[in-house]
């Protein structure tokens, strides 16, 4: 068991490897993805200074806060695009009937699925959440914090995507919902949890989990508390585990298609 | 002419068959107004209260057009083909055929705005209605410039972001162009007007795509006046044409220096 899974880790490091290798073919393209990348995200600063210049708390965040919102959605959302891209392309591959690559490799479907390209532009979101916790305030251990609340965060991000997408085994072509799910996802991450009221309070802790994706990790970063951590890792779990269980329920009604095409 | 209505009129009737992925559309924009509602009620801690020279009730019927102009045009998949296009070298196939690439764009992506931009604007206006109970004073009259300007911003915007695409002859890839004018137009165009921002910037910001493509429209909804309708009515036309001039420009530049590998 322990074997099997660290050879998954091996070649699912690999795949992203080469997947960026093939990125990098271009300099200026590369390079140019990532800094543009960096400049669109600051856009928004000037949103927040408009803002702030109005009132002097937004949703019971401070100026500081709001930057360490930005940069831990920015964090997560990176992480997700550059090591699991093809998460949110699922509902097509499934659709298109480009699954039956990855059903004859002898490594789990979904991971190889999910982690075959990157996205270069990615590492500009990943840049841009360090530089935001720096301007909040940088020590080791809010490093630390921001690392494991990002990797969290994208790891139930992509969870959601892969539930989402996996609806295409039931209902065929969902591309508008997943994406429609996955683009709310991020719209709400990046705006104070206090600006909102009632129910909608109760769906960012539940089904649309932007607790552990945005709101809890401020927290936990601006007031460390070990609940907050407990919180976090249970509930990642579940969406993790709720997102192999959905998928390989889904794999069961899978037919193939006669699509011939070579992956490079 | 003929051929380019032909062209609108196919991309139209194409749409009309994807109405359910319009309407599940739909769901975002709910969204993003739900979140500036939200935002604005939290932001004006009185809803009589006037913030540079708007009330609450205004700012968020601002939002509401500019968020109806955005959301409607699907500006990231126009650039994304015309990138793809360039980059795969399908654009030679348009080459040859008797039209040219630029209006080709502009009217095959009018056919697929123009069924967005109406079901948006009737969900735009029945939430508006809805939340703030209240719909700015406008005439029969004004109501038609309102629609005048939102098309030129529409055509505008389809224009400007073409000439993104069409950078792809020059540079790889052109889609980080395109993430900067989104940004520019969504962070300083959408949400804000241009009152609140500081008074030094906000000439230059007259001259900028801001304010033709979404701060025109916009204004002239939540606050009609005759003298600013025609005002934006000229800017806008100004616009249209440079942009259209400069996106020929760089076609013809961009096509002469095109090298497409047969296979």
């Amino acid at each position: 068991m322990l074997m099997e899974a660290r050879n998954q880790i091996r070649v699912t490091r690999q795949s992203i490897q080469y997947a960026l290798q093939r990125e990098m073919l271009n300099k200026f393209t590369f390079v140019s993805n990532i800094l543009f990348m960096i400049m669109n995200n600051a856009c928004f600063i000037v949103q927040w200074l408009i803002l702030y210049s109005l009132k002097d708390d937004v949703g019971g965040y401070t100026f500081k806060q709001v930057i360490l919102l930005w940069g831990m959605a920015s964090f997560t959302y990176g992480i997700s695009r550059f090591f699991f891209r093809d998460s949110f392309e699922l509902s097509e591959t499934i659709n298109s009937g480009k699954l039956d690559n990855y059903l004859v490799q002898p490594k789990n479907v979904l991971i190889q699925c999910i982690t075959s390209s990157v996205e270069v532009s990615a590492i500009g979101d990943l840049i841009y959440g360090i530089i935001m916790l720096c301007l909040f305030e940088f020590s080791i251990k809010n490093l630390l914090l921001f690392l494991l609340c990002g990797v969290l965060g994208a790891f139930t991000i992509v969870s959601i995507a892969v539930i989402v997408a996996s609806l295409s085994f039931w209902f065929g072509r969902t591309e508008v919902v997943a994406n429609t799910v996955n683009g709310l996802m991020i719209n709400f991450a990046t705006y104070p949890e206090g600006i909102f009221k009632g129910f909608i309070k109760i769906l960012f802790y539940t089904i649309l989990p932007l607790g552990i994706t945005a709101y809890v990790p401020i927290q936990v970063i601006s007031h460390f508390e070990w609940i907050h951590i407990l919180y976090l890792g249970i509930g990642t779990i579940l969406f993790v585990t709720a997102a192999f269980l959905f998928f390989y329920r889904g794999l069961k009604r899978y037919s193939s298609s006669n699509l011939m095409n070579a992956r490079i | 002419m003929k051929k380019y209505l032909y062209i609108f009129q196919s991309e139209l009737m194409t749409n009309l068959q994807y109405t359910f992925d319009i309407l599940v559309g739909f769901v975002s924009y709910c969204i993003m107004i739900f979140i500036f509602l939200n935002l604005w009620q939290y932001i004006y801690s009185d809803p009589s209260e006037v913030i540079k020279g708007y009330t609450m009730n205004q700012m968020i019927w601002y939002v509401i057009v500019t968020e109806i102009l955005w959301m409607s045009l699907g500006g990231r998949k126009l650039c994304k083909k015309i990138c793809n296009d360039v980059r795969s070298g399908n654009i030679t196939y348009n080459i040859t055929k008797p039209y040219n690439y630029v209006e080709y764009s502009l009217f095959s992506h009018l056919g697929i705005t123009t069924l967005k931009i109406f079901l948006i604007t009737i969900l735009g206006m029945l939430l508006g209605i809805v939340f703030l109970k209240e719909f700015p004073k406008l005439t029969i009259l004004s109501v038609l410039g309102v629609l005048l300007s939102c098309a030129l911003a529409t055509t505008i915007n389809i224009v400007l972001i073409t000439i993104i695409g069409l950078i792809s002859f020059f540079i790889e890839d052109a889609n980080p162009f395109f993430w900067l004018y989104s940004k520019l137009i969504l962070v300083v165009g959408t949400i804000f007007p241009i009152e609140f921002f500081p008074k030094a910037i906000q000439p230059i910001m007259k001259y900028s795509p801001i304010y033709v493509v979404s701060y025109g429209p916009a204004k002239l909804f939540v606050d009609f006046d005759t003298h600013r309708f025609i005002e934006i009515i000229i800017i806008q036309v100004i616009y249209l044409i440079i942009a259209l001039l400069i996106a020929h420009l760089i076609y013809w530049k961009g096509v002469r220096k095109l090298n497409v590998n047969g296979g």
